[in-house]
């Protein structure tokens, strides 16, 4: 008897889960006020739309997603990833394709999307400055990467990803239209004649704080956090002059265990009045081309989609080609 | 003698007596152990040998590779130097602990403990704060006048030795106490009778009673170290990364496990072989087991 109520209990327990499963989707970003912003702007008015929840996990990792498909247990439904990872791990069949039925891609800038990913917003690496702190803000790469007339500590993001490469290659007076395929050697070589002086930063937060405490007064940053960090009071300089972009893109895992909501999730988040609210909140440009007339013009003149004309676009493409191949010297010059 | 031989002798002849008939009683453990432990570490030397190509490349690449090495150097260096300065502020600590009134110790235990508890990206990120170039130690050196220019107490070796050796504390502190609170103060007295300098107290007679407290304490925070990630990837520069940082590079950023499964393996391996020299050295000797 007592079995049977445990059994029934647990069936119970079972059919509830279940059903939960099948009406929670999982989004995964990276966290912090970026996150927030996607949650205000994209999950909150999916949810009253479709009636389907939600639930956030990050921060995003590759690794574990990798994992997660090779084991066949997805819990991740749509993930906030870079463009250049999108690119690649859509060729090596960790993606599910999406459905382009469901998501309309006519309004979308074609830079940012694939067969397995469409943006989710775009960024920029400009040239960030405390113009408390100094006495005169670089104005272009060269000058960042000039110690003599810019002395003392810049930051740079750590990790391996497109634009620190690209940043060294302008600054050593490669053109705009002649980076790919990058030139590593020259760039490294670049790189070589600044690296006492880099602090790197691995996350926005770090980036911040080491401008606003001027622990490295100037560096390379994402536009979205110079935006932020003016927000906070701290007189900035923010140089656009071949500010390199490259894109955040939204994918699905393979074998995701929710693909038609992920779908018009995705769709939903792709779409003007989303994309305009996220852009109002970070500071990264929309992908979608309709979002700009929903802005005020004041916002909408702040972000990377009005410095086309002194941008540098990062070619996904090449890097998700290159991907590896880059990283691993990246390191290796990192950690002589 | 020390807390190893009292714990040893203490449990060993009743887990032998508990033990039911030969593997039966401990059966559960081997399972828990095999699923949790072996499994994944048979998982993952199967990785670092069979990707992306079977066969042992990602161990030549591993060790036939400066930068690598230049990593293992690096991890083995500020593990060390660690154990070292954590032995020496630990000591003393651990011997006022020992010898004061019991309520102060326990406070300060309870200190101790509470630092132990807080969060490690917390406390990492404090110590950022206190180091960098515009941080509160350098200011205020410079408002004293003793530097005129910030000195780089942070994103190099020196940040990385101060913020591990800050967590790491406890965890010699706690076994040297308890070896020292153990010692007879008679013994000392005796020792200071029979004409013993001080120096001689403490080199001849202290220090060889405490011996097993201090290699247990230097070896777990060695082991520790090896295997150290958050405080040296923020603490520290690129240039004197350590293996954990490698590990987390190869898997979350270039999603290469087979080179990642390598490095953990060859980790797992040197934390073994260390904790099997402990053993050999102090345990089974200690115990009388041989």
């Amino acid at each position: 008897m007592k079995a049977r109520i445990a059994l029934a209990a647990f069936a119970a327990i079972m059919a509830v889960s279940g059903a939960a499963k099948a009406d929670t989707l999982v989004f995964t970003s990276w966290g912090g006020t970026t996150q927030d912003a996607q949650k205000a702007a994209w999950v909150n008015p999916f949810t009253d739309k479709t009636g389907v929840a939600v639930a956030q996990d990050g921060p995003t990792d590759y690794g574990k997603l990798k994992a997660m498909v090779e084991a066949g247990q997805v819990t991740w439904d749509v993930v906030d990833v870079e463009g250049d990872y999108a690119a690649q791990a859509g060729k090596t069949g960790l993606l599910e394709k999406l459905d382009f039925s469901v998501i309309d891609k006519s309004k979308l800038d074609p830079r940012f999307v694939t067969d397995y990913s469409v943006g989710s917003f775009y960024y920029s690496f400009v040239i960030g400055c405390n113009a408390d702190a100094v006495s005169a803000c670089p104005k272009s790469w060269a000058d960042l990467f000039d110690t003599a007339k810019f002395p003392g500590k810049r930051t740079f993001y750590k990790w391996s990803a497109p634009g620190v490469i690209e940043a060294a290659l302008l600054a050593d007076g490669v053109p705009a239209d002649k980076l790919y395929p990058l030139d590593l050697e020259r760039a490294f070589k670049k790189l070589d004649t600044i690296k006492s002086d880099i602090v790197w930063w691995s996350s926005g937060a770090q980036s911040q704080q080491l401008l606003a405490s001027a622990e490295a007064p100037f560096g390379s940053i994402w536009n979205g956090r110079m935006t932020a960090l003016a927000a906070s009071g701290v007189k900035t300089d923010t140089s656009w002059n071949q500010n390199i972009t490259a894109a955040d893109s939204l994918v699905v895992p393979k074998g995701a265990p929710n693909l038609e909501a992920a779908m018009k999730f995705i769709a939903l988040a792709a779409s003007a009045q989303p994309q305009a609210d996220l852009a109002k909140a970070t500071g990264y440009a929309p992908i979608n081309i309709e979002s700009a007339k929903l802005m005020d013009p004041a916002t909408a003149k702040t972000l990377p989609d009005q410095q086309t004309a002194s941008q540098v676009n990062a070619d996904m493409s090449y890097w998700a080609e290159n991907r590896d191949a880059i990283g691993k010297r990246w390191y290796a010059w990192q950690a002589q | 003698m020390s807390t190893y031989t009292d714990v040893a002798s203490e449990t060993a002849p009743t887990s032998r007596a508990a033990r039911p008939n030969g593997f039966g009683g401990v059966m559960p453990a081997l399972i828990f152990v095999a699923i949790f432990f072996v499994v994944p570490v048979i998982a993952l030397l199967l990785r670092s040998v069979m990707e992306p190509t079977p066969g042992f490349g990602n161990y030549a690449e591993l060790l036939g590779s400066t930068t690598y090495l230049k990593i293992f150097a690096n991890t083995f260096i500020v593990s060390g130097l660690v154990t070292v300065i954590s032995l020496l502020i630990g000591f003393p600590v651990a011997w006022t602990l020992a010898i004061m009134p019991t309520k102060l110790a326990s406070l300060i235990f309870a200190v101790l403990l509470l630092s132990m508890w807080t969060n490690l990206l917390a406390r990492t990120y404090a110590w950022m704060v206190l180091l960098q170039r515009t941080g509160l130690i350098n200011k205020m050196l410079m408002a004293t006048g003793l530097i005129d220019k910030p000195l780089a107490l942070v994103n190099n070796l020196t940040g990385v030795t101060i913020g591990m050796t800050y967590i790491m504390l406890p965890f010699i502190i706690l076994p040297l106490f308890g070896v020292i609170r153990k010692i007879d103060p008679a013994i000392l007295q005796a020792a200071a009778l029979c004409g013993a300098s001080r120096w001689q107290c403490l080199t001849r007679v202290l220090l060889p009673l405490a011996a097993p407290g201090m290699v247990a304490g230097a070896l777990m925070v060695f082991v520790m170290s090896l295997g150290y990630y958050v405080t040296p990837s923020l603490l520290g520069g690129t240039a004197n990364m350590m293996l954990a940082e490698l590990i987390a590079q190869f898997v979350q950023s270039l999603v290469n496990w087979g080179m990642g499964g390598a490095a953990a393996l060859v980790l797992l391996v040197v934390t073994l072989s260390l904790y099997a020299v402990q053993l050999r050295l102090f345990g089974t000797q200690n115990t009388g087991g041989r």
